[in-house]
């Protein structure tokens, strides 16, 4: 009885591809991700110069041809930091978003599958997270916990826990009345099994709709918290911490508040872009950017 | 707001409502200078933080100090030389064994709100420092008592002579006289009240700090009808309201701008060498930083020039001792020149190879945080892997304290007598050696030096202290930054002060 | 109605349970003596016992929540470990600055959300559609902080039209306040109208494809008369709920744009506590500002229920 939503699922993948290669907002959004990851991977080699390259003697250099995003206050080249400083955000991004698909999920699959006391107990915990504006929340754990890359990690990927276990929820709430679920059960099959095998599989589009949007976000609030020099410490490079160490600066040095900004909007913007086109073949019911986002407070 | 009985959500916008009404009776006795008043004005300061507190004795912020100068007075206080003049003391005596001094007060003093200040609040203040153990109960170290015999008498009596005991009674304002009435209502944090040239009228949380003349003022009455200090963080941001004139003062100037501001016109912009000194410190309870040769190897392989500009734009003077130049107590040393092949020989020596150093530095004090980085780059010249560990400075103080770390960077601020500068750090039993250590000749010439009454031999033992300390690395030191401030065109009177203290008394402000 | 209004409010008062027992947790989760930590070089043997005290630390840890739920209930939030003052009272004066900004703000976004949303609902695949499409997704992605820090370069700096940062209150002098209101109102407003432009659109396109529309349309009402009459209100109540959540969560401050432009409100008072390790404010302005929330939603849902009855039903 497992043959029909293995065969759902795998159209979904091939629609969702399809249409990813017919939309050209889309594409775009996939070939910057793409350049993203190579630049995640490779940036301390791809990069022209060292990120801890410090030089009194040259800082603060406009853009030139030896330091074509110009030179920060300690001297050290501001491309270079850019490239490597993606790695960071993709580390954070995949990491704090994997927290919150894996605890959102499963939550979510325990609440819908099982209802009842359980299903009010979690979701009542879920709301409770979710009366906190986003930022305000990661802020506050951040605080309690110490700031570093790894809290931050952490306080995002609690932060939206909530909305994965909501949208896993829905999901559950609509597949386990169905006939092959009900079916699966009439057969013997124990729960956990049938959550993985038939529930899963079937409620695999919203989530990776939602994965695509909240890569968005979460790289957004590391951005934030590491502007608030919460994040990413010194030395290493961050783009929101190079922005906060370059707040300072930027009235004389334009350069270092327009790259690494526009490194975030451009990351941010190709995972919506992604997403929204994800959406509209795989999740018509339009769980909107809006609602993912909902605050950045 | 204790005595509101509300249910927290169903209350909120009650609540705001009394908020607001609260504001705006604040705003009743603000002080802004728009009303015309013509004679003095009101001055706009920019500061660069917000006081946590306004409890003289309670605060440490250098932000809350910049406010309380103008409010408080002390019993003595130092001058542009810092050199210690009579302020609510007026003459002073010591007895020939130096272990008790009289201090008589001046006549007719009060606090602004009217009622007198007298030897009582004296002994008051300084037996609330000593007996709370308060942040300077340490300047009272060798006080055995703190007694009233008249009105305008205070009599001081001493366990052991104390040649520096005017720098610690009147050095900066956290030895403050308050007023008791004023400490036991507990509005001391958010409305002190003392018996200096200006009195606090308002206070907007978050944005700024009012104060107006205080015409109970035992000195020459203040040219200006009051001071408003606004909180700005931003020090462009300080720089552009300068010169919008939305303030007519700062001290947040953007450091690389400084030097070009200093050769301008306006604002008057001007820089003064201060008494603060900033300084790596080796960890000798670890190894190998217990070996000299690997603290000194240390010491010739940074680049101070370097470390300065990075840190401070070039405003500092690079120091290998702690006292700076226009101290009497100055003391010229410098063995440590730019060196990597020395470094490295000193290295080979210890027999230390691959060395991994952690570097303690808080982002409370963000030129730390700079300076590590170019330190970091310049010890990895000579093979040592420096790994930058930052911290808030709560936890960075904590680290301290229990020994937990390799290296750190930090620096003190306003010390004015040589004591201050040297005992409680180098002496094996001084309470801020985290980094132990340990030289018995320097803790016998720390002792005898800080009794010692005879100024010149004082002097000669504190420079035998300084070049043993500088050749040990016990601290390895870095540089005394400049004290920049600007101010506008209409402001007249105002000095910068080498301790960084904020005088408005003496300042008019022409329209 | 009144069944659903009672269901609500209990749901939202558990939540709100909920919230003060997170808030109250975070102060467990500091790692070692939160009130050493907090007091650092201030530390002083007297300070320190009274706040321990005062913050019902020397209590079992049921004991102390209980106390905590109590005396917040009745307004009381303990004192901030930096400054000794009473929190409520320090939070309390600080909504004033976020309020303003954050009903600027909406105001802001709805001058250019309606509009756009409006049209390009309208005109649905035309320029102004496109456009208005490119605007949201630009809205979305791009970080607040980098926008308000490059208003700042542009308005501020080269163009001097505006002062970089700073606070005057409203009170005090209305034309100052509005100069400095302006860029972080737009900052924030921005982004907000991009999220209220997809919701306008959406929600006009889903109101314009129902049957009675469509009747009026044939019945040979002009357009225009049709979008007044029938369409705006039914797809302007769905609006205002979210217009309503977004002030709402407005209203939590947006920490980093107080924190750029030095705005004296919950989110610069937020991120203070943070650097002080002053806890007890921490707390408050975070239980504060979700219970704001709570409140705003729970009357948006009232509300709405009570514009489109049939909600209750479901």
């Amino acid at each position: 009885m497992s043959a029909p939503t293995a065969h759902r699922s795998e159209g979904q993948l091939r629609r969702a591809l399809s249409a990813l290669r017919h939309d050209p907002l889309a594409l775009t959004g996939t070939a910057v991700l793409v350049l993203l990851v190579v630049v995640g991977v490779a940036g301390p080699w791809l990069a022209p110069a060292g990120i801890n390259d410090v030089d009194v003697d040259r800082m603060l250099q406009p853009p030139s041809w030896a330091h074509p995003f110009g030179t920060d206050e300690l001297g050290r080249d501001v491309l270079s930091r850019v490239m490597v400083a993606a790695r960071v955000s993709l580390q954070v991004g995949a990491v704090s978003v994997g927290i919150a698909l894996l605890a959102g999920v499963t939550l979510g699959l325990f609440a819908g599958y099982y209802r009842g006391w359980l299903d009010n107990l979690l979701m009542r915990c879920m709301d409770v997270l979710f009366a906190f504006p986003v930022l305000l929340l990661a802020v506050a754990i951040v605080a309690v916990l110490g700031p570093g890359l790894l809290t931050a990690m952490i306080a995002i990927g609690v932060v939206y826990t909530p909305i994965f276990a909501r949208v896993t929820r829905a999901g559950v709430l609509s597949v386990r009345e169905q006939v092959f679920v009900r079916a699966a059960v009439s057969i013997g099959a124990s729960d956990l099994r049938i959550m993985r095998r038939h529930v899963l599989p079937n409620i695999a589009a919203p989530l990776i709709v939602q994965t695509s949007l909240s890569l968005a976000f979460a790289i957004l609030s590391e951005a934030a918290l590491s502007f608030l020099g919460l994040g990413v410490q010194p030395p290493a490079p961050a783009w929101g911490r190079m922005l906060y160490d370059g707040r300072g600066f930027v009235t004389d040095a334009w350069w270092l508040g327009v790259f690494p900004g526009a490194a975030i909007f451009l990351t941010v913007l190709a995972f919506n872009l992604v997403g929204d086109a994800l959406r509209d073949v795989l999740d018509p019911r339009q769980l909107t950017v809006n609602e993912a986002r909902r605050s950045t407070g | 707001m204790s005595s509101t009985r509300f249910g927290l959500a169903g209350a909120t916008l009650a609540l705001l409502l009394t908020v607001s009404v609260g504001c705006s009776a604040g705003e009743g006795v603000d002080v802004d200078g728009g009303n015309g008043t013509a004679a003095g004005g009101v001055l706009n300061a920019a500061i660069g933080g917000e006081p946590d507190q306004l409890d003289p004795h309670k605060t440490s912020a250098y932000y809350s100090f910049q406010v309380l100068e103008n409010v408080f007075d002390t019993l003595v206080e130092p001058d542009a030389n810092l050199a210690m003049q009579p302020s609510l003391a007026t003459e002073w005596t010591t007895s020939d064994d130096q272990l008790t001094w009289t201090f008589t007060l001046r006549e007719g003093v009060k606090f602004s709100d009217g009622t007198p200040l007298t030897a009582d609040d004296v002994v008051y203040s300084y037996n609330r420092i000593i007996d709370e153990k308060l942040n300077t109960a340490y300047k009272f170290g060798t006080v055995k008592s703190v007694a009233a015999s008249n009105p305008t008498t205070v009599v001081i009596t001493l366990n052991a002579p104390t040649p520096n005991l005017l720098a610690n009674l009147g050095g900066f304002k956290g030895v403050a006289i308050v007023q008791k009435a004023n400490v036991e209502s507990e509005e001391i944090i958010t409305k002190p009240i003392g018996s200096g040239p200006f009195a606090l009228s308002g206070y907007t949380s978050g944005d700024n700090i009012q104060l107006v003349r205080n015409d109970n003022y035992w000195g020459e009455r203040p040219k200006l009808d009051g001071v408003r200090f606004t909180f700005v963080s931003d020090p462009t941001v300080a720089l552009q309201n300068l010169r919008g004139n939305e303030v007519q003062w700062t001290d947040n100037l953007p450091p690389q701008q400084v030097p070009a501001l200093l050769d301008g016109d306006e604002p008057t912009v001007q820089s003064v060498p201060s008494t603060d000194y900033w300084y790596l410190a080796l960890n000798q309870g670890r190894k190998p930083y217990d070996d000299v040769n690997v603290r000194r190897a240390i010491a010739f392989a940074l680049d101070r020039e370097a470390i300065t500009k990075a840190a401070k734009f070039g405003l500092a003077t690079v120091n290998q001792t702690a006292i700076p130049q226009n101290s009497a107590f100055h003391y010229e040393y410098a063995p440590y020149s730019h060196d990597v092949n020395q470094a490295r020989q000193l290295l080979d020596q210890a027999g230390v190879s691959d060395l991994t150093m952690d570097l303690m530095v808080t982002s409370e004090y963000p030129e730390t945080v700079t300076a590590a980085q170019v330190i970091a780059s310049q010890l990895a010249g000579i093979g040592v892997n420096v790994k930058i560990r930052t911290l808030d400075f709560a936890q960075w103080l904590d680290e301290q304290g229990n020994g937990n770390f390799d290296s750190f960077m930090l620096g003190w601020l306003g010390n004015i007598d040589p004591d201050e500068f040297y005992y409680a750090q180098h002496h094996s039993g001084g309470t801020f050696n985290f980094h132990k250590y340990n030289n018995p000749a320097v803790d016998q010439l720390l002792d005898r030096a800080r009794t010692e009454t005879d100024q010149g031999a004082r002097k000669q033992q504190y420079e035998q202290v300084a070049k043993q300390i500088v050749d040990d690395a016990s601290y390895i030191y870095l540089y005394n930054p400049d004290v920049a401030q600007g101010w506008s065109k209409q402001v007249s009177g105002y000095q910068v002060r080498t301790d960084r203290a904020i005088r408005f008394r003496d300042v008019a402000l022409t329209r | 109605m009144a069944r659903f209004v009672i269901r609500r409010l209990l749901q939202s008062t558990i939540v709100l349970l909920g919230v003060t027992l997170v808030v109250f947790l975070l102060l467990q989760l500091v790692p070692g003596d939160p009130v050493r930590v907090a007091l650092g070089t201030r530390f002083d043997p007297q300070t320190y016992e009274a706040l321990r005290a005062r913050a019902g630390l020397d209590q079992p840890l049921v004991v102390q929540y209980f106390d905590y739920l109590r005396r917040a209930l009745t307004g009381d939030l303990g004192v901030s470990f930096r400054s000794g003052r009473p929190v409520t009272e320090i939070v309390l004066e600080r909504l004033p600055a976020t309020l303003s900004l954050a009903v600027t703000a909406v105001l802001f976004a709805l001058l250019i959300a309606l509009p756009l949303g409006i049209l390009s609902a309208m005109r649905s695949g035309s320029f102004v559609d496109h456009a208005a499409r490119v605007f949201s997704q630009f809205g979305v992605s791009v970080p607040d902080f980098w926008m308000g820090i490059m208003g700042i370069l542009l308005f501020a700096g080269v163009l001097g039209w505006l002062p970089p940062s700073g606070y005057v209150a409203l009170t005090e002098d209305p034309a100052r306040w509005a100069s400095h209101v302006a860029l972080p109102a737009a900052t924030v407003g921005l982004v907000t109208a991009s999220i209220l432009t997809r919701f306008i659109r959406s929600s006009m396109l889903e109101v314009l494809s129902e049957d009675y529309v469509r009747t009026a349309e044939a019945k040979g009402l002009r357009t225009r008369v049709v979008v007044l009459r029938h369409v705006l209100r039914n797809a302007l109540i769905p609006v205002v709920t979210v217009v309503a959540v977004q002030l709402a969560s407005l209203l939590g401050g947006v920490i980093v744009i107080e924190v750029l432009f030095a705005w004296p409100g919950i989110g610069r008072l937020t991120f203070d506590a943070v650097q002080a390790r002053d806890y007890p404010v921490l707390q408050g302005a975070v239980l504060l500002v979700a219970a704001l929330f709570l409140l705003v939603n729970l009357l948006v849902d009232i509300l709405y229920a009570r514009l489109d009855p049939r909600i209750t039903v479901k």
